[in-house]
Protein backbone atom coordinates (compact mmCIF):
# COMPACT_ATOMS: atom_id res chain seq x y z
CA UNK A 1 0.00 0.00 0.00
CA UNK A 2 1.40 3.59 -1.18
CA UNK A 3 1.07 6.83 0.65
CA UNK A 4 -1.81 7.71 -1.94
CA UNK A 5 -3.71 4.64 -1.03
CA UNK A 6 -3.30 5.25 2.78
CA UNK A 7 -4.89 8.88 2.58
CA UNK A 8 -8.46 9.44 4.46
CA UNK A 9 -11.90 10.12 1.85
CA UNK A 10 -11.95 13.74 3.56
CA UNK A 11 -8.26 13.84 1.87
CA UNK A 12 -8.95 12.29 -1.88
CA UNK A 13 -12.20 14.15 -1.62
CA UNK A 14 -10.17 17.91 -1.34
CA UNK A 15 -9.04 16.80 -5.04
CA UNK A 16 -12.55 16.73 -6.56
CA UNK A 17 -13.00 18.95 -9.33
CA UNK A 18 -9.95 20.10 -9.15
CA UNK A 19 -7.63 19.93 -12.54
CA UNK A 20 -4.57 17.61 -11.52
CA UNK A 21 -1.37 16.18 -12.88
CA UNK A 22 -1.04 12.20 -11.47
CA UNK A 23 2.71 10.95 -12.03
CA UNK A 24 2.50 6.93 -11.93
CA UNK A 25 4.91 4.42 -11.71
CA UNK A 26 7.04 3.55 -15.01
CA UNK A 27 7.11 7.02 -15.53
CA UNK A 28 3.47 7.80 -16.71
CA UNK A 29 2.14 10.94 -16.28
CA UNK A 30 -1.61 11.80 -16.75
CA UNK A 31 -3.36 15.32 -16.77
CA UNK A 32 -6.89 15.95 -16.38
CA UNK A 33 -9.94 17.18 -13.94
CA UNK A 34 -10.78 14.55 -11.09
CA UNK A 35 -14.26 13.24 -10.74
CA UNK A 36 -13.55 11.14 -8.03
CA UNK A 37 -11.22 9.04 -6.29
CA UNK A 38 -12.38 5.38 -5.53
CA UNK A 39 -12.22 4.75 -1.52
CA UNK A 40 -11.75 1.27 -2.18
CA UNK A 41 -8.27 0.60 -4.63
CA UNK A 42 -7.72 4.52 -4.10
CA UNK A 43 -7.97 4.75 -8.15
CA UNK A 44 -8.28 8.53 -9.48
CA UNK A 45 -11.09 9.58 -12.34
CA UNK A 46 -9.88 11.67 -14.23
CA UNK A 47 -11.50 13.88 -17.29
CA UNK A 48 -10.05 15.66 -20.57
CA UNK A 49 -12.73 17.67 -22.29
CA UNK A 50 -11.61 17.09 -26.42
CA UNK A 51 -12.13 19.80 -28.90
CA UNK A 52 -15.15 17.27 -31.07
CA UNK A 53 -17.34 17.91 -27.51
CA UNK A 54 -16.37 14.48 -26.25
CA UNK A 55 -14.79 13.81 -23.10
CA UNK A 56 -12.16 11.75 -22.37
CA UNK A 57 -11.99 9.57 -18.85
CA UNK A 58 -8.17 8.09 -17.49
CA UNK A 59 -8.61 5.97 -14.63
CA UNK A 60 -5.22 5.63 -12.47
CA UNK A 61 -5.52 2.49 -10.15
CA UNK A 62 -4.74 3.67 -6.69
CA UNK A 63 -1.70 1.07 -6.71
CA UNK A 64 0.06 2.87 -9.53
CA UNK A 65 -0.18 6.15 -8.13
CA UNK A 66 3.13 8.12 -6.55
CA UNK A 67 1.89 11.56 -6.79
CA UNK A 68 -0.83 14.07 -7.44
CA UNK A 69 -0.16 17.36 -8.19
CA UNK A 70 -3.10 19.81 -8.11
CA UNK A 71 -2.66 22.33 -10.82
CA UNK A 72 -5.80 24.31 -10.22
CA UNK A 73 -9.27 24.78 -8.98
CA UNK A 74 -12.42 24.71 -11.01
CA UNK A 75 -15.21 27.05 -10.76
CA UNK A 76 -18.46 26.84 -10.41
CA UNK A 77 -19.55 26.30 -14.02
CA UNK A 78 -16.59 23.33 -14.34
CA UNK A 79 -17.96 21.73 -11.29
CA UNK A 80 -21.58 21.56 -12.97
CA UNK A 81 -20.27 20.16 -15.60
CA UNK A 82 -17.96 17.85 -13.83
CA UNK A 83 -21.01 16.67 -12.20
CA UNK A 84 -23.07 16.14 -15.36
CA UNK A 85 -20.78 13.55 -17.29
CA UNK A 86 -22.08 10.20 -15.52
CA UNK A 87 -25.39 11.22 -15.47
CA UNK A 88 -27.56 8.55 -17.09
CA UNK A 89 -28.23 9.08 -20.61
CA UNK A 90 -31.70 10.35 -20.64
CA UNK A 91 -31.59 13.34 -18.61
CA UNK A 92 -29.58 15.13 -21.24
CA UNK A 93 -33.03 14.90 -22.93
CA UNK A 94 -34.40 17.34 -20.56
CA UNK A 95 -33.58 21.25 -20.37
CA UNK A 96 -33.25 22.51 -16.49
CA UNK A 97 -36.78 24.02 -16.29
CA UNK A 98 -38.37 20.90 -17.63
CA UNK A 99 -36.16 18.63 -15.08
CA UNK A 100 -37.52 20.86 -12.44
CA UNK A 101 -41.09 20.88 -13.68
CA UNK A 102 -40.92 17.34 -13.51
CA UNK A 103 -38.97 16.91 -9.69
CA UNK A 104 -41.86 18.98 -8.18
CA UNK A 105 -44.79 17.07 -9.47
CA UNK A 106 -43.27 13.92 -8.60
CA UNK A 107 -42.42 15.57 -5.51
CA UNK A 108 -45.99 16.85 -4.86
CA UNK A 109 -47.56 13.88 -6.09
CA UNK A 110 -45.84 11.68 -3.59
CA UNK A 111 -46.49 14.12 -0.48
CA UNK A 112 -49.84 13.93 -1.55
CA UNK A 113 -49.62 10.21 -1.05
CA UNK A 114 -47.85 10.66 2.64
CA UNK A 115 -44.72 9.62 1.47
CA UNK A 116 -42.50 11.43 3.16
CA UNK A 117 -39.83 13.65 0.52
CA UNK A 118 -37.12 15.97 0.63
CA UNK A 119 -34.71 17.39 -1.69
CA UNK A 120 -30.48 16.37 -1.60
CA UNK A 121 -27.54 16.33 -3.35
CA UNK A 122 -25.96 19.34 -4.82
CA UNK A 123 -28.28 21.87 -6.41
CA UNK A 124 -31.32 20.15 -5.12
CA UNK A 125 -31.82 17.75 -7.71
CA UNK A 126 -32.26 14.55 -6.00
CA UNK A 127 -34.92 13.43 -4.17
CA UNK A 128 -34.62 11.28 -0.87
CA UNK A 129 -38.03 9.24 -0.25
CA UNK A 130 -38.17 7.98 3.48
CA UNK A 131 -34.20 8.53 3.88
CA UNK A 132 -33.72 5.66 2.47
CA UNK A 133 -34.39 5.71 -1.15
CA UNK A 134 -33.26 8.85 -3.31
CA UNK A 135 -34.09 9.55 -6.87
CA UNK A 136 -32.24 10.88 -9.43
CA UNK A 137 -33.23 13.13 -12.62
CA UNK A 138 -35.17 12.36 -14.70
CA UNK A 139 -37.58 10.97 -11.97
CA UNK A 140 -37.83 7.58 -13.65
CA UNK A 141 -38.70 4.13 -11.79
CA UNK A 142 -34.74 3.67 -13.58
CA UNK A 143 -33.11 6.09 -11.41
CA UNK A 144 -34.36 5.13 -7.72
CA UNK A 145 -31.97 4.00 -5.56
CA UNK A 146 -31.82 2.28 -2.33
CA UNK A 147 -30.03 -0.78 -0.61
CA UNK A 148 -33.66 -2.08 0.39
CA UNK A 149 -34.51 -4.21 -2.43
CA UNK A 150 -38.00 -4.23 -1.22
CA UNK A 151 -38.85 -0.43 -0.36
CA UNK A 152 -36.86 -0.11 -4.06
CA UNK A 153 -39.69 -2.21 -6.14
CA UNK A 154 -42.00 -0.36 -3.90
CA UNK A 155 -41.41 2.72 -5.23
CA UNK A 156 -40.37 2.05 -8.67
CA UNK A 157 -44.00 0.31 -9.08
CA UNK A 158 -45.44 3.23 -7.86
CA UNK A 159 -43.49 5.99 -9.72
CA UNK A 160 -44.50 3.71 -13.04
CA UNK A 161 -47.84 4.20 -11.96
CA UNK A 162 -47.71 7.78 -11.58
CA UNK A 163 -46.23 8.41 -14.52
CA UNK A 164 -48.34 6.00 -16.77
CA UNK A 165 -51.48 7.72 -15.59
CA UNK A 166 -49.46 11.02 -16.63
CA UNK A 167 -49.68 9.69 -20.13
CA UNK B 1 -55.41 -36.89 5.12
CA UNK B 2 -54.41 -33.54 6.74
CA UNK B 3 -50.72 -32.40 6.10
CA UNK B 4 -48.82 -32.52 9.91
CA UNK B 5 -48.31 -29.22 11.73
CA UNK B 6 -44.78 -28.50 11.17
CA UNK B 7 -42.59 -28.45 14.54
CA UNK B 8 -41.52 -24.87 15.07
CA UNK B 9 -37.75 -24.87 15.15
CA UNK B 10 -35.99 -23.67 18.81
CA UNK B 11 -34.51 -20.29 17.93
CA UNK B 12 -30.55 -20.42 19.21
CA UNK B 13 -30.16 -16.49 20.50
CA UNK B 14 -26.45 -16.13 20.62
CA UNK B 15 -24.78 -13.92 23.08
CA UNK B 16 -24.50 -10.24 22.67
CA UNK B 17 -20.54 -9.41 20.94
CA UNK B 18 -18.00 -7.40 22.37
CA UNK B 19 -19.34 -4.49 20.66
CA UNK B 20 -22.47 -4.23 22.37
CA UNK B 21 -24.35 -4.80 19.11
CA UNK B 22 -25.01 -8.37 18.38
CA UNK B 23 -25.63 -7.60 14.75
CA UNK B 24 -21.92 -7.78 14.01
CA UNK B 25 -20.71 -4.52 12.46
CA UNK B 26 -21.66 -1.12 14.27
CA UNK B 27 -20.78 2.07 12.86
CA UNK B 28 -21.22 3.91 15.84
CA UNK B 29 -18.70 1.29 17.80
CA UNK B 30 -15.67 2.10 19.40
CA UNK B 31 -13.63 -0.01 16.64
CA UNK B 32 -15.05 1.22 14.09
CA UNK B 33 -14.69 4.87 15.36
CA UNK B 34 -10.75 4.63 15.77
CA UNK B 35 -10.85 2.87 11.87
CA UNK B 36 -11.94 6.12 10.13
CA UNK B 37 -10.74 8.52 12.87
CA UNK B 38 -11.91 11.40 14.73
CA UNK B 39 -14.01 12.49 11.77
CA UNK B 40 -15.61 9.38 11.31
CA UNK B 41 -19.42 10.52 10.18
CA UNK B 42 -17.83 12.95 7.86
CA UNK B 43 -15.33 10.74 6.71
CA UNK B 44 -18.27 7.69 5.92
CA UNK B 45 -19.88 10.44 4.21
CA UNK B 46 -17.36 11.56 2.07
CA UNK B 47 -16.30 7.67 1.50
CA UNK B 48 -20.00 7.06 0.11
CA UNK B 49 -20.38 9.94 -2.17
CA UNK B 50 -16.98 9.11 -3.52
CA UNK B 51 -17.80 5.64 -3.98
CA UNK B 52 -21.23 6.36 -5.43
CA UNK B 53 -19.61 8.79 -8.39
CA UNK B 54 -16.61 5.63 -9.35
CA UNK B 55 -19.39 2.76 -9.63
CA UNK B 56 -21.31 5.64 -11.75
CA UNK B 57 -18.58 5.73 -13.99
CA UNK B 58 -18.35 2.07 -13.88
CA UNK B 59 -21.70 1.94 -15.47
CA UNK B 60 -20.43 4.68 -17.73
CA UNK B 61 -17.51 2.66 -18.87
CA UNK B 62 -19.91 -0.76 -19.91
CA UNK B 63 -19.62 -1.68 -23.48
CA UNK B 64 -17.13 1.11 -24.55
CA UNK B 65 -14.13 0.52 -26.15
CA UNK B 66 -11.50 0.85 -23.55
CA UNK B 67 -7.44 0.82 -23.75
CA UNK B 68 -5.48 -0.50 -20.67
CA UNK B 69 -1.97 0.47 -19.96
CA UNK B 70 -0.83 -2.74 -18.50
CA UNK B 71 3.17 -2.59 -16.93
CA UNK B 72 6.42 -2.65 -19.14
CA UNK B 73 4.73 -0.31 -21.70
CA UNK B 74 2.09 -3.01 -22.97
CA UNK B 75 -1.38 -1.45 -23.62
CA UNK B 76 -4.17 -3.60 -24.83
CA UNK B 77 -7.89 -2.52 -26.31
CA UNK B 78 -10.68 -4.23 -25.59
CA UNK B 79 -14.20 -3.13 -24.95
CA UNK B 80 -15.04 -2.83 -21.11
CA UNK B 81 -17.52 -5.52 -19.17
CA UNK B 82 -17.58 -4.89 -15.57
CA UNK B 83 -14.98 -4.87 -12.33
CA UNK B 84 -15.89 -6.71 -9.31
CA UNK B 85 -16.21 -5.16 -5.77
CA UNK B 86 -12.32 -5.65 -4.30
CA UNK B 87 -11.09 -4.26 -7.41
CA UNK B 88 -9.21 -7.80 -8.12
CA UNK B 89 -10.15 -8.16 -11.58
CA UNK B 90 -12.01 -6.56 -14.91
CA UNK B 91 -13.91 -8.14 -16.91
CA UNK B 92 -13.37 -7.54 -20.62
CA UNK B 93 -14.51 -8.63 -23.73
CA UNK B 94 -13.01 -8.77 -27.29
CA UNK B 95 -9.31 -8.24 -26.04
CA UNK B 96 -7.02 -7.31 -29.08
CA UNK B 97 -3.70 -9.58 -28.15
CA UNK B 98 -0.46 -10.09 -30.13
CA UNK B 99 -2.38 -13.84 -30.21
CA UNK B 100 -5.79 -12.55 -31.43
CA UNK B 101 -8.72 -11.91 -30.35
CA UNK B 102 -10.12 -12.99 -26.96
CA UNK B 103 -13.94 -12.95 -26.62
CA UNK B 104 -13.63 -12.26 -23.33
CA UNK B 105 -11.07 -11.94 -20.46
CA UNK B 106 -9.97 -11.33 -16.95
CA UNK B 107 -7.14 -8.52 -16.44
CA UNK B 108 -5.79 -8.68 -12.82
CA UNK B 109 -5.94 -4.85 -11.33
CA UNK B 110 -2.31 -5.24 -9.97
CA UNK B 111 -1.28 -5.53 -13.47
CA UNK B 112 -3.31 -2.86 -15.05
CA UNK B 113 -1.57 1.02 -14.27
CA UNK B 114 -4.38 3.00 -15.92
CA UNK B 115 -7.38 2.30 -18.38
CA UNK B 116 -9.00 4.91 -20.37
CA UNK B 117 -12.31 5.48 -22.80
CA UNK B 118 -13.99 7.95 -24.52
CA UNK B 119 -17.42 9.21 -23.62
Amino acid sequence: MNDWQRKSPLDWETYVNKMVKVAAIEKHEYEGWVLTVDPVSASVVLATFLENEKVSISVVLGHAVQEVEILKEGDDEMKQRLSCIFAPEESKAYSPEEEEKRKNALKTWLETNHIPVTEQGESGRTLCVAGVLTIDPPYGPEECSSSNEIILSRVQGLIQGYLEKQQ
Amino acid sequence: ATMPVPVPVGVLRLPRGPDGCSRGFSPTSPRFQALLGGDAVAAQGARAALRQRYLRGLAAARGRPTRFCLRAGVQVDAVFGAADVEAVAFQVDALRTPLGVQAAALLRCADVLAYSFLL
